[in-house]
């Protein structure tokens, strides 16, 4: 539920869908949801839409683009992320307030969540130890969007993983995403306290394996029943292709 | 067989704990012969004891853990004392400081003496890395270039940032011949990658730093990293050997 396209050697990020989709194949992943480094608008990539689009459109079945937007754009971001909606059919919202500085309880970034809840797609936030990305610094949109699904990617990083939890259980609209973190354990605590339908595994991929993410799930101490859900049966859901 | 470079035994009052026969347990489920230890921080704050009961730990353990000595540079003498007597009486093969636990910025001046001792006593130095203030990895190459003889290892390979945002920090303090990393807790093959490329194997080492993350999680973590057969053997025991004498030393 979580990797990376894009191409911008200024950055040092060329990312390809064949490197994604190779990867996947390595750790037998059906399908991924899938979004560029950087931000739109006004971001390195002018084209990110467009590229994952077609990554999109090469890979059919297996890759399902998620727009990664601005907030501090609103006008802008809103009319992108209804295009990449209703016309090209991706099926999520990326917003990474580290390269936006747009903070995820400012107004505009809160309509454009509550924008893409009412399109039916799920917002998608990177979560982690930085400022303006904490789990509690995001927990203010959850409460204000109550209709919007909220993934928090990496699930709070190394530091802010029991806080996660913690705004998921006081928030029903969280989903867990369980990339880059490295606490196998937590998985198991997050289930428990919070259900089997609301931890989802991503892999923050092609540059983190998304094999080795997927052995974190593996080694969780989940049941059969409930490694299917976390693997795949619930993201299935939230993209829309279950 | 594999060398975990560092993890912690005993009762953390910062809520985790790991006893030996537990470690053990799990050293031998993934086939790791010995483990780099460090006492955890315990309830009552006496490092000298937890240092003390670790090498007696350790002693008993025949020869799958060998010990460090974890000091807090806030007690000054008593701590350069402590070290000491520990690598000198107890068979301490590394000072461990930990800036986040004890609440110290390890570039502060006041641990010059400490580095100077490392290197008198001939034993390396590891710093729990990539805690913002305290010891960010360009915080742990200046505490390096204080005794550029000793090697310096920084946990969780310099940085604790789940964007990489630390990984040129951690490059920095890389041009330090002296400065190594572990592997706990790196996310991203390619950052290992890029480190056994640019710096070479040798500043490399495997470690779980259990029981905070998981052992048979980090280890498989070496195991994705591309490198060649020899490479692998550095970071798996190699360089643990010889940073830290082996187990027979």
């Amino acid at each position: 539920m979580h990797m990376h396209i894009d191409d911008v050697p200024s950055l040092g990020w060329e990312l390809s869908a064949e490197t994604c989709v190779a990867s996947m194949d390595e750790a037998q992943v059906d399908a991924a949801a899938v979004m560029t480094i950087v931000d739109l608008p006004g971001g390195a990539n002018p084209t990110a839409m467009e590229l994952i689009a077609q990554a999109c459109e090469r890979f059919p079945g297996r890759l399902y683009g998620f727009i990664r937007l601005n907030p501090r754009h609103p006008a802008k971001a809103r009319e992108l992320l209804d295009v990449a909606v209703t016309e090209l059919g991706f099926r999520g919202l990326k917003l990474h307030p580290v390269s936006s500085l747009a903070h995820p309880a400012h107004p505009d970034t809160i309509a454009l969540i509550r924008a893409a809840g009412e399109l039916g797609v799920p917002t998608l936030f990177h979560c982690g130890d930085e400022p303006l990305t904490t789990p509690l610094s995001i927990a203010p949109a959850a409460a204000a969007c109550p209709d919007a699904p909220i993934i928090l990617g990496h699930m709070g990083g190394y530091r802010h993983v029991d806080e996660a939890i913690d705004v998921a259980e006081r928030h029903p609209n969280i989903i867990l995403e369980t990339s880059a973190m490295p606490y196998p354990a937590k998985i198991r605590e997050a289930i428990d306290r919070i259900g089997v339908h609301r931890v989802i595994f991503g892999s923050d991929g092609p540059v983190s394996s998304p094999a080795l993410e997927r052995q974190k799930v593996v080694r969780a101490g989940l049941t059969d029943e409930e490694l299917d859900l976390v693997l795949g049966g619930t993201a299935a859901s939230l993209l829309g292709v279950a | 067989m594999p060398i975990d470079a560092l993890c912690f035994l005993g009762v953390s009052r910062f809520g985790y704990e790991l006893g030996a026969a537990d470690a053990i347990r799990a050293l031998d489920a993934e086939g790791i012969g010995t483990a780099v230890v460090a006492a955890m921080h315990p309830r009552d704050g006496d490092l000298a004891r937890a240092n003390a009961e670790l090498a007696e730990v350790a002693a008993r353990s025949g020869d799958r853990f060998l010990p460090t000595a974890r000091v807090d540079p806030w007690d000054g003498q008593s701590a350069l004392d402590d070290l000491t007597h520990a690598v000198t009486r107890n068979g301490a093969r590394a000072l461990l400081f930990h800036p986040d636990e004890e609440h110290f910025p390890i570039n502060d001046i006041r641990l010059r003496p400490f580095a100077e001792r490392a290197d008198e006593l001939g034993v390396p130095v590891i710093v729990a890395t990539g805690f913002h203030c305290v010891s960010e990895a360009v915080q742990v190459g200046r505490f390096a270039s204080w005794c550029p003889r000793v090697p310096v290892i920084m946990t969780n390979g310099g940085q604790l940032n789940i964007s990489g945002q630390g990984q040129f920090d951690a490059e920095l303090a890389l041009r330090l011949p002296n400065v190594h990393i572990l592997t706990s807790g790196v996310y991203r093959d390619d950052f290992l990658e890029r480190t056994v490329k640019n710096f070479g194997a040798e500043r490399v080492l495997f470690a779980s730093a259990a029981p905070q993350f998981d052992f048979a999680y980090e280890l498989r973590r070496v195991h994705r990293v591309r490198m060649t057969a020899d490479q692998r053997r550095l970071v798996l025991s190699g360089n643990a050997e010889r940073i830290f004498g082996g187990p027979a030393a």
